[in-house]
């Protein structure tokens, strides 16, 4: 089984180390980011890439974050091949591997007694990144330069550890409230440094051709992983669709398609993404980091989770993509602001749906996606502190979790692309951080997609703003295409969203649009349920008599829709046995 | 504080789920006895009575003139954390402010790993039927938007009635800027369900974050029940074997409180025992900077940190696992917890990598040695090959191994699959075991900024001085401490603990407009809490301690650091200036950046009272070490690719101060053992102490 002459057991504590690593950097990020959507929302990743350039650790990273860095480090040894120990690079360039302009990365090569041995990398979504409308989400946005962010094709902004002024002042002049950027930046550049000097630690004690023959080992062991878990699949070929909700710039949706081939024999995966229409004139188009990592989550979330993350297991897994796709390879100056969300967390689904289709027990059903209004960016001035300005996103209600072959789906999901990694904001921080007031927050009963494993319900969020008027920039999905179940599991309930007047009428707003709202207005959002996975009549009578009495689905559902008869007993309800048999045989025979 | 002076012991008990550790401090001989037995579910008293029996026979004593002749007796138990992993707190309902339900159930969100769908969401740790809305609402500057609805309420309070709850725990948003609806709920609660406990939130846990606050009282309240009447048991049972003085009970602040202050607030003893761990390893290395305490049992590893005599503080703590299980909300001694112990079980991957845990054979059928069933290769198994452990003195022999057993599930599931020899593979385990607990102890001191290197690694638990000198070889540390109480370190912990009570408020002040007043007055609220503690403890001036801290972070982040104040108020803007430096640095350390010249946002303001209890003193060993110690055996044992060595075995009988023996040498203690590794010294110190030490 193993056909290493590398110490085995050095192996397994090398490969802990540099988790232990990145686990440091992450948690270096998140306790000292400034905006919520690092120290909250965890939209950041930290990485170590090799010299040779390939992904070699990136513990607990956003899944869209993660896979597709080395991109990042490519572009530093090509565009800087004289790089020295002491600089560090900005790079959020979408058109040269970098996930979206809203992705600030900062890329620190490090050296051992003079040899580039790593790059540290560490990524982090901005709360604001110049762009033409305070938000770092542009739908609509036909171009790059209508988007309006600031662009660093892998500049570099330290020099002798010191920064390089001029990029600084460029910043500071064009991103709105610069001291939180800048305390990003700092947060960001010291994960990536704090990387370097474990780095040159693990370079000391063990030395560098030890520490390159691990990488080797590594590689081969995380592929025979791959191998493995590939083997368990049956083969197929598979066709995933599905359509993105209308959007501006797209008034009839975008119909996207992956077809996967699975070779359990030779241990391979094919992913093929060109038959997807091309690039438009709007913010979703997909960059080239987005596309490969989007599809490759979808097959991740389908095998043993156990198996590594790293350029070794991405051997296995082949992604074709087509230059000037809109789920590709972007062509320049189409937008690819939205990149990591709308049709990111499409791709994702349809893939990881694709491979239930492989029979009971393999995939996922989809998880609802769409940033609801429950996640915008908000801002304006903060009549509380002397009208100081504030932007940022909120994290208050999560979409619904995909129901699995195991489990049912999570409601604290948020994205497929964060898949329940990211915290979420509680209501006094930000009731105290912007001038809001969440009236409520809650799941919604019924709206999960029912199945054996059901999907998980929606949430309900209605907030306002307090004493100044508010921006609200946000985008959601989902609603006239929401999250599909699988294998005989229903779809989850559609997002939604509206504004209430003072006198608490009903205000029809667009899906995606920035919108100014006054003090006594309200914003309600709706996001999805989850997509079921399996047959609803098959689902454990137990678990839905423990739903009903929890209220996350009503009697009248268990009945129609699961097919499961309560009845009181006890001061509780609790499962009719005789009448459950008899419903699911009566529904059986109708069908 | 009726201390009699006239009274010869202190005794300090730790009962966990399967053992019962008890230490006996005789002021008069200086002695400190350690003594063991299970723990007694039915009645916990029986188990720690046979303990103490056991020691005072052994000292010419009954259990009664022990018992009569103790002037404080500190009780640590882990009852209360059983009883929340086991599901057997109170029935107990969770009122909340309406439109807000699910507070409990989404937690605050996060995962461990995004790829994995296979885990079912946890429940919530109060399940949504007992979840009720009360229709109010308080804002963030505490103006009431929504008038408490009393009518609304008292058919709440109905149904609350009717679904026969035993516990009740109120959280209202922003009852911490102006708690009159919280107040006013507990007063109704009182009238409609009167003898129900009840715990409100800005009374417990005053803190901004409505999962963490919630979470903290829904604990409490749920405790309450269970725990005053296990206390009360406990205090009788004391009385009823003659014992006359003052019961303490261990706490999670790393200190102790009166039994009567734990039973109103019992989530105060919820993870106390590793909390205690770490005042252990503070008495046992006095003057030390930064000590790494450690503690290892059958299968789990704790960590905690001691620096400049303060033990690491923080206010995440999980039961039941990050993320799934829930917040108790405290500020409460940081203790990172990892699965790993001897019972951790060793196999192959698919990939063909070697792993060690995270299932755990337990206590059955346990390793393969104990002859119980187990077939599966365990650390202690991979102890037994290596020949650390003597099968025939396991537990001072009371529990005899079989080493073939051992080497059986090792050659079977480790030697043979990766082409090692029995011995290397055994090896093997043992290092990749290391390494998770590396990990847990890199994960605690680097992320705080803190270099392992200059630490004193001090090992508890049954298997701590078995592997601490590995441990510390891979953090580079050249010292490491193993007590000769090390079996029972959680109860030395009570032993030497002080009683401290943390009190806390929060007041936002952001110091580019700072309102020093409001400051003061919340600072002087929290040190009249501190008097009034004092006050009713008794506590003689000499022996009082106040420590004052704020929790504060730069604008726009979230998360706070926590940074002693110099003193418990600001004179003027000079003070205001120390802090915010003092928070440049902290932040550096931390996070290897700072901002110099940016204002800092104070969140929270904490005061912690100690009042300091006479302690034992470390009795200093008699003996003589004039002739060198005599092993009882010599033995063939393995060290990494070193082995077989002829070693020494030594009974700790054997050493007295001032012995030294270089490794390899191997010394049984009562409740541990002592390896010591090729290139590695121990020297016996003045209280009987093993100090491991690197050679130069």
């Amino acid at each position: 089984m193993t056909a290493t002459s590398f110490d085995p057991v050095l192996l397994a504590v090398l490969s802990n180390r540099f988790e232990s690593i990145v686990r440091e950097m992450t948690n270096t990020l998140l306790r000292s980011g400034r905006s919520a959507v690092l120290n909250t929302a965890r939209d950041f990743s930290c990485s170590i890439i090799t010299a040779e350039n390939e992904l070699l650790a990136s513990a607990e990273g956003l899944p869209v974050h993660v896979i597709g860095t080395e991109f990042l480090a490519e572009a530093m040894t090509e565009i800087h091949p004289d790089f020295a120990e002491g600089d560090a690079f900005l790079h959020n360039d979408p058109y040269l591997g970098n996930t979206h302009a809203a992705d600030h990365a900062i890329l620190v090569p490090v050296f051992h007694e003079g040899e580039h041995m790593f790059t540290a990398c560490a990524k982090s979504h901005q709360a604001d990144c110049g762009n033409g409308l305070p938000t770092t989400y542009m739908p609509a946005a036909r171009d790059v330069y209508e988007e309006g962010a600031l662009i660093f094709p892998c500049v570099q902004v330290q020099r002798e550890r010191r920064d390089v002024e001029d990029i600084i002042r460029m910043c500071r002049r064009r991103i709105r409230v610069p001291e939180q950027w800048y305390g990003d930046y700092l947060a960001t550049l010291g994960s990536a440094r704090i990387a370097e000097r474990r780095l040159v630690e693990l370079c000391d004690q063990y030395d560098r051709d030890t520490v390159r023959s691990f990488i080797t080992e590594w590689f081969d062991y995380s592929e025979r992983r791959m191998i493995e878990a590939i083997s368990q699949l049956p083969a197929g070929e598979l066709v995933g669709s599905a359509t993105h909700d209308p959007y501006p710039g797209a008034p009839d949706g975008i119909p996207l398609i992956v077809k996967v081939a699975i070779d359990p024999q030779a241990g391979t995966i094919e992913l093929d993404l060109r038959d997807n229409p091309d690039n438009y004139a709007g913010g979703l188009n997909e960059s080239r980091a987005c596309s490969t990592n989007n599809v490759m989550t979808g097959v991740f979330n389908s095998i043993d989770p156990d198996v590594p993350h790293n350029a070794g297991s991405f051997r296995r897994v082949k992604v074709l993509l087509r230059e000037g796709s809109l789920a590709g390879i972007p062509e320049f100056p189409h937008s690819c602001s939205m990149a990591t969300t709308n049709i990111a967390d499409r791709l994702v689904c349809l893939t990881q749906a694709a491979f239930a289709e492989l029979g009971d027990g393999f995939g996922l059903a989809e998880g609802a996606l769409g940033m609801g209004i429950s996640y915008a960016v908000i801002s304006g001035r903060d009549a509380r502190f002397e009208g100081a300005p504030y932007v940022n996103q909120i994290f208050l209600g999560s979409t619904g979790g995909p129901g699995g072959p195991q489990a049912d789906g999570w409601p604290t999901y948020y994205l497929p692309v964060a898949a329940s990694l990211m915290y979420h904001d509680s209501t006094e921080v930000d009731e105290q951080k912007y001038p809001l007031h969440v009236h409520v927050k809650r799941l919604i009963p019924d709206s999960e997609g029912a199945g054996r494993q059901r999907g998980a319900m929606g949430s309900e969020v209605i907030y306002g703003a307090k004493g100044a008027p508010m921006m609200i920039a946000y985008s959601f999905e989902g609603h006239e295409n929401p999250a599909r179940g699988v294998r005989g599991g229903l779809t989850g309930s559609p997002s939604d969203g509206w504004k209430l007047d003072r006198e608490g009428n009903r205000v029809d707003v667009p899906m995606a649009t920035a919108m100014e709202i006054e003090p006594g207005e309200r914003v309600v959002s709706r996001t999805g349920g989850g997509g079921g996975y399996g047959d609803p009549r098959a689902r454990d009578p137990e678990a839905v008599a423990e739903d009903v009495r929890e209220g996350w689905i009503s009697r009248a559902r268990g009945m129609s829709v699961y097919g499961v008869v309560l009845r009181a007993a006890g001061g509780t309800l609790v499962v009719d046995e005789a009448a459950t048999r008899a419903a699911r045989a009566r529904a059986r025979a109708c069908t | 504080m009726s201390t009699r002076p006239s009274t010869r012991f202190r005794i300090a008990v730790d009962t966990g789920g399967t053992f019962s550790d008890v230490v006996v401090a005789d002021e008069g001989g200086g002695e400190l006895w350690v003594g063991k037995a299970p723990t007694t579910r039915e009645r916990v008293f029986d188990g720690i009575a046979e303990a103490l029996a056991y020691g005072a026979r052994s000292h010419s004593l009954t259990l009664e003139s022990l018992l009569a002749d103790t002037s404080v007796f500190i009780y640590g138990t882990t009852h209360a954390t059983n009883a929340i992993i086991t599901g057997a707190t109170a029935r107990t309902a969770f009122l909340t402010t309406e439109g807000h339900p699910d507070t409990l159930v989404l937690r605050e969100g996060g995962k461990l790993n995004p790829f994995d769908f296979r885990h079912p969401y946890p429940a919530p740790y109060i399940p949504r039927r007992l979840t009720f809305e009360v229709r109010e609402r308080i804002d963030s500057e505490g103006q009431v938007v929504l008038a408490l609805d009393e009518d609304h309420l008292t058919d709440i309070l109905a149904s609350v009635r009717e679904q026969e709850v035993e516990a009740i725990a109120v959280c209202l948003l922003w009852s911490i800027v102006n708690p009159a609806h919280e107040e006013r709920v507990g007063e109704l609660v009182a009238q409609a369900l009167p003898g129900v406990p009840c715990t409100l939130s800005h009374r417990l846990n005053p803190i901004i974050r409505e999962y963490r606050r919630a979470s903290s009282a829904a604990i409490d309240a749920s405790l309450k029940p269970l725990m005053q009447g296990h206390l009360d048991e406990m205090a009788l049972d004391l009385r009823g074997a003659g014992f006359a003085g003052q019961l303490l009970v261990g706490t999670s602040f790393g200190g102790s409180l009166g039994v009567e202050d734990v039973a109103s607030r019992p989530i105060y003893s919820v993870n106390s025992a590793p909390a205690m761990a770490p005042v252990a390893g503070k008495v046992y290395a006095p003057g030390e900077r930064s000590v790494i305490v450690c503690d290892m049992g059958g299968t789990s590893f704790d960590v905690s940190l001691v620096r400049d005599g303060y033990l690491k503080f923080t206010r995440e703590t999980w039961l039941g696992g990050r993320y799934t299980g829930h917040m108790t909300g405290l500020s409460a001694v940081d203790i990172k917890n990892i699965g790993a112990g001897g019972g951790s079980i060793a196999w192959i991957d698919s990939g063909g990598l070697l792993r060690v845990g995270p299932e755990s054979a337990g206590a059955t059928p346990g390793p393969a040695c104990y002859g119980l069933g187990g077939t599966q290769a365990t650390v202690t198994d991979a102890s037994v090959v290596l020949g650390y452990i003597d099968p025939d003195y396991f537990l001072g022999g009371r529990m005899p191994l079989s080493a073939a057993a051992a080497r059986e599930a090792i050659e079977r599931n480790v030697s043979e699959p990766l082409g090692l020899d029995i011995e290397r593979a055994a090896h093997a385990v043992l290092t990749i075991a290391n390494e998770h607990m590396v990990s847990a102890i890199r994960d605690i001191t680097i992320n705080e900024g803190f270099d392992p290197r200059g630490s004193l690694l001090v090992a508890g638990g049954g298997a701590g001085g078995m592997t601490v000198a590995r441990i510390a070889e891979e953090l580079g540390c050249a010292r490491a401490l193993v007590p000769r109480t090390a079996g029972a370190l959680s109860a030395c912990g009570g032993l030497f603990s002080d009683i401290v009570a943390e009190f806390s408020i929060s007041r936002r002040a952001d110091t580019n407009r700072f309102d020093t007043e409001a400051v003061n007055g919340g600072l002087a609220h929290l040190g009249a809490q501190i008097d009034e503690l004092f006050t009713r403890l008794g506590t003689p001036p000499e022996l009082q301690e106040r420590e004052f801290f704020v929790e504060a972070r730069y604008p726009y982040q979230v998360w706070e650091l926590e940074v002693p104040l110099r003193s418990g108020a600001f004179a003027g803007a000079g003070d205001i200036e120390l802090m915010v430096e003092d928070f440049h640095r902290v932040h550096e350390r931390v996070f290897a950046v700072s901002e110099p010249g940016q204002h800092i946002e104070c969140i929270y303001w904490k005061g912690r009272a100690t009042a300091r209890l006479p302690k034992p003193a470390l009795a200093t060993l008699g003996g003589s070490a004039d002739a060198p110690p005599e092993p009882t055996s010599m033995r063939s044992a393995w060290f990494g690719d070193q082995g077989p060595l002829e070693t020494p075995y030594f009974r700790s009988e054997a050493f007295a101060p001032g012995h030294g023996v270089s490794g390899p040498a191997i010394i049984g203690e009562p409740t541990t053992t002592v390896v010591v590794y090729p290139g590695w010294r121990a020297t016996v110190t003045e209280t009987g102490d093993y100090l491991l030490t690197a050679a130069p």
